[in-house]
């Protein structure tokens, strides 16, 4: 009895101080910039969040970044979803020589560092004209993203039974008939796992949107978010909170949304 | 846990027809472009700047011209001080990462799993794992600045805190980073972990307490050993999440003062991007990747003995 109330008692004490920094976060982003004394609040003192992040809004051009960045994480998350679905296809199903082989260069993006490719990226973006530009964000994104969403999907269709795939063959459809009608709707929980998983993934970014954007309307909003907070003292740390409560409450939404998928897709990792 | 199966190769089916063998020839080419977006995209945009990076850590490079200079680079970054305090920095972060991400998400999710309400209770460790590294480091700037939050409660409570700040001096800056890691990093710990005891059949534990074990030992003797699965997968995910780390830091320090707290990850933006030191950006990058490639190799042997 002693023991569990202690239990009890422990994991209560732990979960206050894991929310004690977002309660922190949501009192502090509500006192009106100009007001904050110096010293953090630990009461609600104003309702001046939107204010707020107005100030972000207009004095740093946060909203791009928010808008950039619903179009960088929809775009490089499908377009990398897509071809994994086709990439796994190829490689599970189609009778493909060292589908071995192809697995590992596709998934090997996934174990190096993201250090090793910014600078020759940086380079070849800037000699070829893709540096800041929305073409070269969604691209590397999509390239990012590829390798986890197809090792999800392969390890979902190699648990299918080949049978499936062998009555589809009898009837005469083509390949690309098969993918379309027979596989693609069976791994679409899956795929949308994946979607889900990498639109987190791109939103949450901010090393490439240092490295390969500069102007404030290509710029994803975790770069705007460095801007903002690089900017600490003058903007007065309320609009920093506002601007980072923005930027985290898409992923969160997201993620309280969709626990299941998530809880599915990092099943998978292991 | 997952359900990865090498895709059996089908030339080594011996039984089929020479009609079937001639159609699967004629597959494979029709496989290409299938497989061709995927392959396009990892091969132009991360395989080949793989690399070049590589090349490049071979190479002196200010932006503007190069030469190649063999393996001086890498022989430069061990006689640089600030290297290797970034090495020393990146092993504080994984062997921090491994006890107390780790740690706590594995109490977290035995606890929550017991009590009533846990469920509700463990979503307060799960939320920060949804928000970004970015907006972590905005917090956590709020609390750790001089006149921030911490120093305030450490005040409230009648004690100082410590005259330097906790972002001016290592090791504390390291420290506290991985604390405000910590903060985010758990609740990915804590679902896996709870997938893992979930699984755990309850005739399992059942047997366990009949032949008399409780508490203590029946962790240790019957739930521990099969969270094994689950605990290889967190403990590689959690290392190679450590030596990733870049945001944080960059937000909350830029690596400084001067490059105290760099970790790998931020050495090499600095040396590339602030110093245009492309060769020594390079070169430090290719050990880093050195060292993810090498310390995920107990999960990857996993993987591969599973495939």
């Amino acid at each position: 009895m002693i023991v569990r109330a202690l239990r009890s008692a422990l994991v209560w004490a732990l979960a206050l101080l894991w929310l004690m920094p977002v309660y922190l976060m949501v009192v502090n982003s509500m006192t009106p910039a100009k007001q904050y004394s110096g010293n953090p609040a630990w009461m609600p003192t104003g309702l001046a969040f939107f204010q707020n992040l107005s100030t972000a809004w207009t004095d740093s051009g946060f909203g791009d970044g928010l808008l950039n960045s619903l179009m960088y994480s929809l775009s490089a998350a499908a377009l990398a979803v897509l071809a994994a679905a086709l990439a796994g296809y190829a490689v599970v199903i189609m009778p493909l020589k060292r589908p071995t082989l192809w697995f590992w260069l596709i998934y090997l993006g996934t174990l190096l560092p993201l250090q090793i490719f910014l600078a020759p990226l940086f380079k070849a973006y800037v000699a070829v004209g893709l540096y800041d530009t929305n073409l070269g964000m969604i691209l590397i994104y999509a390239a990012i993203c590829v390798p986890f969403a197809f090792f999800i999907v392969r390890n979902y269709l190699s648990t299918l039974p080949t049978e499936i795939t062998e009555a589809a063959q009898l009837d005469g459809a083509s390949w690309a008939t098969v993918f379309w009608r027979i596989h693609f709707p069976l791994i679409r929980s899956s795929l949308l796992a994946a979607f889900i998983f990498q639109f987190t993934w791109v939103w949450n970014d901010l090393l490439f949107g240092i490295t390969l954007t500069t102007s404030p309307d290509r710029r994803p909003v975790m770069a705007a978010l460095a801007e903002v907070s690089g900017g600490f003292a003058s903007l007065g740390p309320p609009v920093t909170l506002a601007a980072a409560i923005v930027a985290s409450f898409p992923t969160v939404v997201l993620f309280i949304a969709c626990q299941r998928f998530f809880v599915s897709s990092l099943k998978a990792v292991g | 846990m997952a359900l990865a199966t090498v895709p059996k190769s089908a030339a080594g089916d011996a039984t089929i027809s020479r009609r079937r063998a001639a159609n699967h020839s004629r597959a494979r080419a029709q496989a290409i472009p299938f497989l061709l977006p995927a392959l396009g995209l990892v091969a132009i945009m991360l395989l080949v700047p793989f690399a070049v990076t590589v090349y490049q850590s071979f190479t002196s490079d200010n932006g503007i011209t190069s030469s190649f200079i063999g393996l001086q680079n890498y022989g430069d970054l061990i006689n640089d001080p600030s290297f290797v305090r970034s090495l020393a920095n990146t092993f504080m972060w994984t062997i921090g990462t491994l006890i107390l991400p780790v740690g706590v998400g594995l109490l977290v999710a035995i606890l929550t799993n017991s009590i009533p309400g846990g469920r509700w209770l463990r979503f307060a460790f799960v939320l920060p794992y949804a928000i970004s590294g970015a907006s972590t480091a905005v917090i956590w700037g709020f609390i750790l600045r001089s006149d921030g939050a911490l120093n305030q409660a450490i005040r409230f409570f009648g004690l100082t805190p410590p005259s330097s700040g906790w972002l001016l001096e290592w090791p504390n800056n390291t420290l506290v980073m991985i604390v405000a890691n910590t903060w985010q990093a758990t609740g990915v710990c804590v679902i896996l972990f709870l997938v893992g005891l979930q699984a755990i059949p309850a005739e399992t534990l059942e047997a366990g307490s009949l032949d008399g074990a409780s508490g203590a030992r029946l962790f240790w003797h019957i739930v521990f050993p099969q969270l094994r699965p689950v605990m290889i997968v967190v403990i590689g995910m959690s290392i190679a999440n450590s030596l990733r780390v870049f945001d944080l830091i960059w937000l909350l320090t830029k690596g400084g003062p001067g490059s105290v707290s760099e970790t790998l990850a931020v050495t090499m933006y600095r040396q590339t991007f602030i110093l245009s030191d492309y060769g020594a950006g390079a070169a430090v990058a290719v050990v880093l990747a050195i060292i993810v490639v090498a310390s995920s190799w107990l999960y990857l042997q996993r993987q591969l003995k599973k495939g």
